[in-house]
């Protein structure tokens, strides 16, 4: 392991647990523990709980008068759609291309103070587009090591959290400050796993303190501390968008068909004209989910074929623990005009792999 | 967890030769399944199929990742193990038994005698 990477609070709990690591987006992060495993531990949240460090997500604070009207004016999903103590999925789009800088949480306090979640490789770009943009009085912090996130995710998170006498009432997409053990954090009703679960939100410095009660309390539940090897598939099966794979600056969020988190009828945000655009003449391409129909795991970047005809290609595959099955989520031409059913090959190193386009997501949630 | 009786191959395979049958039986290493992570298919030669010693005869595929399993020496596959197609865990869970992969007659016996041994197979590993 390279030494230039940044390291989670948590970073000997892990090493203790056996954990193989990996870089992600500049910090070395768990992939997967050694009484564990992907399968495994993607078992657990599906069936039973598993806990999750997450802190090389990145955290920043939005703040001053005006800082809810501001980001506002700046990402694309409508915050005047939710109250305080409400979270909301939205996106960071380059304002004249489209592109998608990144997509994040955004957790509306009150007027003049939000909290964000972007992906840990764009916390600085994101943070720096907003600073620059930011008005007289609005401040914007990046605060990506100050605070670790813990997630709990699977239908016995609320137990677990019970456990350790966290609020678990509130509904999804929500978020309330607790206290655990004097500590303060704040418990999310958010995930990134289609699971019932909570993203606990704690100061750096009380990590260790979470992470152990939530293990010493989980030992009873079935919990398993999971790495973020169990993360993707998990994702892939919902058909959440990865940032740098299935959304990114060349995928904008109509091809990425999420234009369910625009504001479409805002009057700003970054992007607005480039994308209205797009949307009004019809996306040249758009994300679509594909599921094995045979033996064969589609990986990013694989080419999928109508006949001879190359259509699209594959943006996030992996093996589907749940289904046992290959899935992929694709960027396949809009003229190709597929419809759910149709059957398309990929490309699997030489050998064509029979696929169906389905609608994700591939596993059904239970998120509520 | 690289047993003594083995002879090993570069790229993490094993080869234990039978007492009582001129086929050797041939798997992925403890060390390369750890690597490898859960694995999810396999896919194997059919019984006859030529061997060739350092070719890609086959397949093993991860949650991860996906690598080529090469022919450890010249000749011709006698056997596969079909548990492998409905349970491919095994190779995580006892890769130097239950998991092995294919048993192979080889072309000339002396063969064998090209591979690492344990000490020379747990060098390798050491130094990558």
């Amino acid at each position: 392991m390279t030494d230039d990477l940044q390291r989670p609070p948590l970073h000997d709990r892990h090493s203790a647990l056996g954990a193989k690591f990996a870089a992600f987006g500049g910090w070395q992060m768990p992939l997967e523990y050694a009484d564990g495993g992907v399968v495994a531990e993607h078992t657990a949240v599906r069936e039973a709980v598993g806990v999750f460090d997450v802190s090389h997500l990145g955290k920043a604070t939005v703040r001053g008068s005006g800082a809810a009207e501001f980001v506002n004016a700046c990402l694309t999903n409508d915050l005047g759609r939710i109250g305080p103590g409400k979270a909301q999925y939205t996106m960071c789009c380059d304002d004249a291309a489209g592109g998608v800088v990144d997509d994040l949480i955004a957790y509306l306090h009150a007027d003049d103070h939000v909290f964000l979640i972007p992906n840990a490789a764009n916390t600085a770009e994101v943070c720096r587009r907003l600073a620059e943009a930011a008005p007289d009085g609005v401040t914007v912090a990046n605060e990506h090591t100050d605070h670790a996130v813990l997630a709990v995710q699977g239908p016995g998170s609320t137990e677990l959290l019970a456990a350790l006498k966290l609020p678990t009432e509130h509904e999804y997409m929500s978020f309330t400050e607790a206290s655990y053990e004097g500590r303060s954090l704040i418990v999310c009703r958010t995930g990134y796993t289609g699971e019932h679960g909570y993203e606990l939100v704690v100061p750096a410095t009380d990590a260790a303190v979470v992470w152990d009660g939530l293990l010493r309390a989980g030992a009873d539940l079935g919990a398993r501390p999971c790495g973020l090897g169990a993360r993707d598939t998990l994702r892939t099966e919902m058909g959440y968008p990865l940032h740098g794979q299935d959304l990114s600056m060349e995928i904008t969020p109509v091809q990425a068909r999420a234009g369910w988190a625009v504001g479409w009828k805002k009057p700003a945000f970054w992007g607005r004209e480039q994308l209205l655009a797009e949307k009004e003449a019809g996306p040249r391409r758009t994300l679509r989910g594909l599921e094995a129909a045979e033996r064969g795991i589609p990986r990013a970047h694989m080419d999928v074929y109508a006949g001879d005809t190359r259509i699209g290609e594959v943006t996030s595959g992996t093996f589907s623990p749940t289904k046992r099955v290959g899935i992929a989520l694709t960027l396949i031409d809009t003229a190709a005009q597929l419809a759910e059913g149709d059957e398309v090959e990929v490309d699997i190193r030489g050998r064509r792999s029979r696929m169906r386009v389905v609608k994700p997501p591939f596993v059904t949630p239970h998120v509520r | 967890m690289i047993p003594e009786d083995l002879r090993y191959t570069p790229e993490h395979e094993w080869v234990r030769a039978q007492p009582d049958a001129p086929a050797v039986r041939v798997g992925i290493t403890h060390y390369a399944q750890d690597a490898l992570g859960d694995i999810v298919f396999v896919q194997l030669p059919d019984v006859g199929a030529k061997a060739t010693a350092g070719e890609s005869f086959g397949e093993v595929e991860s949650t991860k990742s996906v690598s080529d399993i090469y022919a450890p020496v010249d000749g011709a596959v006698t056997a596969v193990n079909s548990s492998l197609a409905e349970s491919p865990e095994l190779l995580n869970s006892d890769p130097y038994g239950e998991g092995w992969l294919v048993e192979i007659e080889p072309a000339d016996q002396a063969a064998l005698g090209n591979l690492l041994d344990a000490t020379g197979y747990r060098e390798l590993t050491e130094s990558e």
